[in-house]
């Protein structure tokens, strides 16, 4: 095969080493393009490459007009647009597999290249982890590899020889990266991006269509990073709380939409007691404004980095919110109290008495059935039974009653919470909530989901807790007399692992990853603690490196406010320093030629301006006899020309004569400082 | 030698007219180190393309607010830039040296070797070399501390001593974003012959010796040392009919009897055509007369050079009738 390779004429290896180029930048993509579009650049590129290994001509330009005008109404048909950040993507991806059908000239060539840059600054919408950064480094390494390669069109040179120039060339500019990464100034968004910019992101939502958070559940990027001051709470007390969702209409459930005016609806009402837990939290942008703290947070985190306009705020369901969504990492600190109580406390409080409370009530009309029907029968099982003894009486019902949780519960009917209850008697938080919550509604219990994740995970190597997407989850608050609002986690009641003691649904680690535990269970929990500190450290020095930082950078280096300006004036620094630089690396490099030579040529311009004719490459012995035959019977006797042929012919011999042995008398005038100081002293006769 | 007639280039449109003054602003040389100041850059349309891609590239980048953009940005720009100073390093400190050009025959290419050595240790790769607005472009690679030889093809439309047109070195190695090259007039000229006739009239008859001539006859026509083509006027009984008969071309035996008169080609002899045409004929007799083995004589207006026979004597002639 190998051997085939390299019998390939040199074209057919060029284009089948971009092919391989283009499908790596591509592959990671495939995951968020739509099948039809993966499987158009992969037929085509490959297509493409037993083109090449049969040597045969390229299909016709109808060909390929045909197949962009096919994949321009697919990319409509999936997305009802062409605008928009998901249809670019696909786009530029279904350009780029097409122009190689048409890789003709040079020109060609080229919009390749640019079709690959964009293509791979077009995972970064999707994933910005190390990971992704090192897979396009090598697709760039590659992309560069075959540019240079097409501008050595002499021969056949290796792939290497340019794969090493590419890399060098991009090791030497990685110093400009650097210096302009630091010093370019970040720039707010200069217009709103298209509507659909934040679809691919998963994360908390702030509505709930029972279903939305399977896929998040088998995500595993970062959520979050914490580290607490001291000790780390309980991992049963980390409840960290994103939207709650109050109104449900049988479908979704959103955030409250309150029947009743603004001074009737409930207040935070939040106290807090006993030991605080400080903590630094870093959050991956999400492109909302949600602060995710402990419960209960009654004051503001403080931001390292000021969000313009006002502090955070608290709804009245102690959710904290930033001004505006939140696009940078985004470091703060926060006190949370694990014992708190909230919402209308007093004993004497009733939906009568705080109509707010209502809205906690409301189920949507004839959805079901069979949930209110059991209502009505626990109820009837328990007369006179408090709200406390109705809230145990569920809990033990979906504790021993054969309910499980799973990842993979399937679709559920439009009667969510009565399949649950009698039907499938499994699903994931979400349902389970879900589930619960409307039981207790039906029950007269006030109850509400709170969105957030729970848990978490210590990296033993920096102390940084991670909490990951998979540790997203739904709970349930409800409502009780002289208590307040009070947390209950359904999901613990049908998996006590779920909650508390880290244990999650894992989803099925690849072949790799068994074969890893399988050989020790630590060491892969070990690798990963290692791979989350690398990665804690690309997220906090190069994906959280924002506005902020720069103008920290710049206090650092001696400015007293810094400002645009500053900025401005240290990179045009910076620039004139490295054209300095340059300046002097272009002096350096001239004398980086060899001495012998450059000797040699001193000799030849001297011996040229005293009229012995010769050109530059001359070796010194056709010198020596040039200069002994063109001034006939005259030079031979001038003892002066004879000292300097007898130079040349040394200088000869310092190259190509076998190397005298040390201390011999020869080896004292055999180098070239000698010769150097010889060349000064000799008589050039005019 | 006398230095060279520089004919004038043909000169369009005020673009040429600036071209034709800065060209002959560069003195013409045989060596050229290339230095800085020789050295030209600029981007290519693809670099110009590459410029709107990062622009692109940062503008997405400070719109999705992504980092890691601005990394890729950055680091292709950087690369650009590294590049930049590549593209240039590639021909600065090169020396292109030119081999004296062979004299060539009008309408023939004449072949101008050049040799371009490099005394840095790195390669240079890419490097594209053509006669100034040929576009016959022939590319190579200098070793490092070596030297590669270029053989390009120069058109000779007109017979004389030319200078030789003005050449250009370019390369766009490593990244083809930018074009870097140079100019350089050799001074070395070149010498071009006259159009040799294709199917030229019979050499003229040879005219008898004035001296000593009268010795020479006894040996008659019948010794003869060789064969050659049929001339206008040879008896009938010197034709090898037996070769005519198989080849079908006539040949005559080369006696001794034609050496006793000595072959005058004269510019007056060509016949009433005219003065180019007639150097034109009086080449192709040169070169007939050389291959065989004849001595001849070239007369020309103001020039005459005895018969002769050998490689110098048909060089000799040769350049008469160049640059007559």
């Amino acid at each position: 095969m190998l051997k085939k390779l390299q019998a390939l004429p040199r074209d057919s290896r060029d284009t089948l080493f971009l092919l391989l180029v283009i499908a790596w930048v591509i592959l990671p993509q495939t995951e968020h393009l739509p099948l039809w579009c993966s499987a158009l650049s992969a037929a085509v590129l490959a297509g493409r490459g037993w083109l090449v290994l049969r040597l045969r001509p390229l299909p016709s330009k109808w060909w390929t007009l045909g197949l962009l005008l096919l994949a321009i109404v697919a990319t409509f048909t999936t997305y009802r647009t062409l605008l928009g950040r998901d249809a670019g993507v696909t786009l530029v991806v279904v350009l780029l597999a097409l122009k190689t059908l048409e890789l003709r000239a040079r020109r060609d060539a080229f919009v390749v290249f640019f079709l690959g840059f964009f293509s791979m600054l077009t995972h970064f919408f999707y994933s910005q982890s190390l990971l992704t950064a090192g897979a396009m480094l090598i697709g760039l390494w590659g992309l560069l590899t075959a540019l240079v390669n097409s501008h050595m069109p002499v021969g056949r040179p290796s792939l290497w020889q340019a794969a090493r120039m590419a890399g060098k060339t991009a090791l030497l500019g990685a110093p400009i990266m650097v210096l302009l990464f630091m010093l370019f100034p970040r720039l707010a968004p200069l217009w709103g991006t298209p509507g659909d910019a934040m679809s691919g992101r998963s994360g908390l939502s702030d509505r709930m269509a029972v279903g939305s958070i399977a896929s998040l559940a088998l995500d595993d990027s970062v959520a979050l990073r914490i580290r607490f001051e001291g000790a780390a709470p309980r991992p049963t007390e980390l409840y960290f709380r994103g939207p709650v969702l109050s109104t449900f209409d049988g479908r979704e459930w959103r955030s409250l939409r309150s029947n009743f005016a603004p001074q009737q609806q409930l207040q935070a009402g939040l106290q807090v007691r006993g030991e605080p837990v400080r903590y630094e939290v870093t959050l991956e942008p999400k492109h909302n404004p949600w602060l995710l703290v402990l419960d209960a947070t009654p004051n503001a985190p403080q931001l390292s980095s000021a969000l313009p306009g006002a502090s955070p705020r608290m709804t009245p369901e102690l959710q904290w919110l930033a001004n505006e969504p939140i696009n940078d990492l985004l470091r703060y600190s926060a006190v949370s109290y694990p014992q708190f109580r909230h919402g209308p406390a007093d004993a004497s409080a009733s939906p009568r008495t705080h109509p707010g409370l209502q809205d906690f009530l409301t189920l949507p009309f004839n959805f079901n059935p069979r949930t209110l029907q059991l209502a009505v029968e626990l109820k009837r099982d328990a007369p006179g039974a408090d709200t406390r003894a109705l809230i145990n009486t569920v809990v033990e019902r979906l504790r021993s009653g054969g309910y499980t949780y799973t990842l993979d519960p399937g679709v559920f009917g439009p009667h969510s919470a009565d399949e649950f209850w009698f039907d499938k008697k499994e699903g994931f938080c979400e349902h389970i909530a879900s589930s619960f919550v409307v039981l207790m509604r039906a029950l007269g219990v006030p109850a509400r989901i709170v969105t957030g994740y729970q848990g978490g995970e210590r990296n033993t190597l920096d102390n940084f807790w991670v909490v990951r997407q998979s540790d997203a989850h739904a709970w349930a608050e409800v409502w009780l007399a002289g208590q307040g609002w009070v947390r209950v986690d359904p999901t613990a009641a049908v998996a006590p692992g779920r909650v508390g003691t880290l244990q999650r649904l894992q989803a099925p680690s690849g072949v790799l990853g068994a074969a890893i535990n399988t050989l020790s269970p630590g060491l892969s929990l070990q690798l990963r603690a290692v791979w989350e500190a690398v990665n804690n450290s690309w997220n906090q020095y190069v994906l959280n490196y924002t506005q902020n930082k720069q103008l920290n950078l710049l206090r650092n280096l001696g400015f007293e406010s810094p400002s645009w300006e500053d900025l401005g004036q240290v990179l045009a620094a910076c620039i004139a320093l490295a054209a300095l630089v340059g300046a002097a690396w272009t002096r350096w490099e001239r004398r980086q030629s060899d001495p012998w030579l450059r000797l040699l040529a001193q000799a030849q311009t001297r011996l040229q301006s005293r009229g012995v004719a010769n050109t530059p490459g001359t070796p010194p012995r056709a010198m020596a006899q040039r200069l002994m035959q063109d001034g006939p019977g005259r030079r031979q006797d001038t003892p002066h020309w004879q000292a300097i042929h007898d130079w040349l012919l040394r200088l000869e011999a310092l190259r190509y004569a076998r190397k005298p042995a040390p201390g011999s008398a020869r080896a004292d005038r055999f180098n070239l400082a000698q010769l150097k100081r010889e060349f000064k002293q000799l008589h050039w006769p005019q | 030698m006398s230095p060279p007639s520089v004919r004038p280039e043909p000169v369009e449109g005020l673009r040429g007219r600036i071209r034709h003054w800065w060209l002959a602003r560069q003195p013409r040389t045989d060596q050229l180190t290339l230095t800085q100041r020789k050295v030209y850059i600029l981007p290519t349309k693809a670099g110009w393309m590459l410029a709107i891609t990062l622009l692109v590239l940062l503008v997405a980048a400070i719109n999705y607010q992504l980092n890691l953009g601005y990394l890729l940005t950055f680091l292709l720009a950087g690369s650009a830039v590294v590049g930049m100073h590549v593209c240039h390093g590639t021909l600065r400190g090169l020396s292109l040296s030119l081999s004296p050009p062979e004299p060539a025959f009008c309408g023939q290419t004449a072949t101008i070797t050049l040799t371009l050595s490099s005394q840095r240790k790195a390669p240079r790769y890419g490097i594209g070399l053509s006669v100034l607005d040929s576009q016959h472009w022939v590319w190579c690679d200098v070793p490092g501390q070596g030297s590669s030889r270029v053989q390009l093809a120069c058109p000779t439309p007109q017979r004389g001593l030319h200078a030789l047109p003005a050449l250009t070195a370019e390369t766009r190695f490593p990244l083809g974003t930018f074009r870097v090259w140079t100019i350089w007039r050799p001074a070395a000229p070149l010498l071009v012959y006259p159009r040799a006739e294709i199917n030229p009239p019979p050499l003229p008859a040879g005219v008898a010796h004035d001296t000593g001539s009268a010795a020479a006859p006894s040996k008659g026509s019948d010794e003869f040392d060789g064969v050659r083509p049929y001339r206008r006027g040879d008896p009938l009984k010197q034709v090898l009919w037996k070769k005519a008969a198989q080849t079908g071309q006539w040949v005559s035996r080369d006696s001794q009897q034609a050496q006793h008169s000595e072959l005058w080609l004269d510019l007056a002899q060509t016949g009433s055509i005219e003065r180019e045409q007639g150097l034109s004929r009086l080449c192709a007799w040169v070169l007939e007369a050389q291959d065989l083995a004849l001595d001849y004589g070239l007369r020309l207006p103001g020039v005459e050079i005895a018969p002769a026979r050998g490689a110098g004597h048909q060089r000799r002639c040769l350049e008469a009738l160049a640059l007559c």
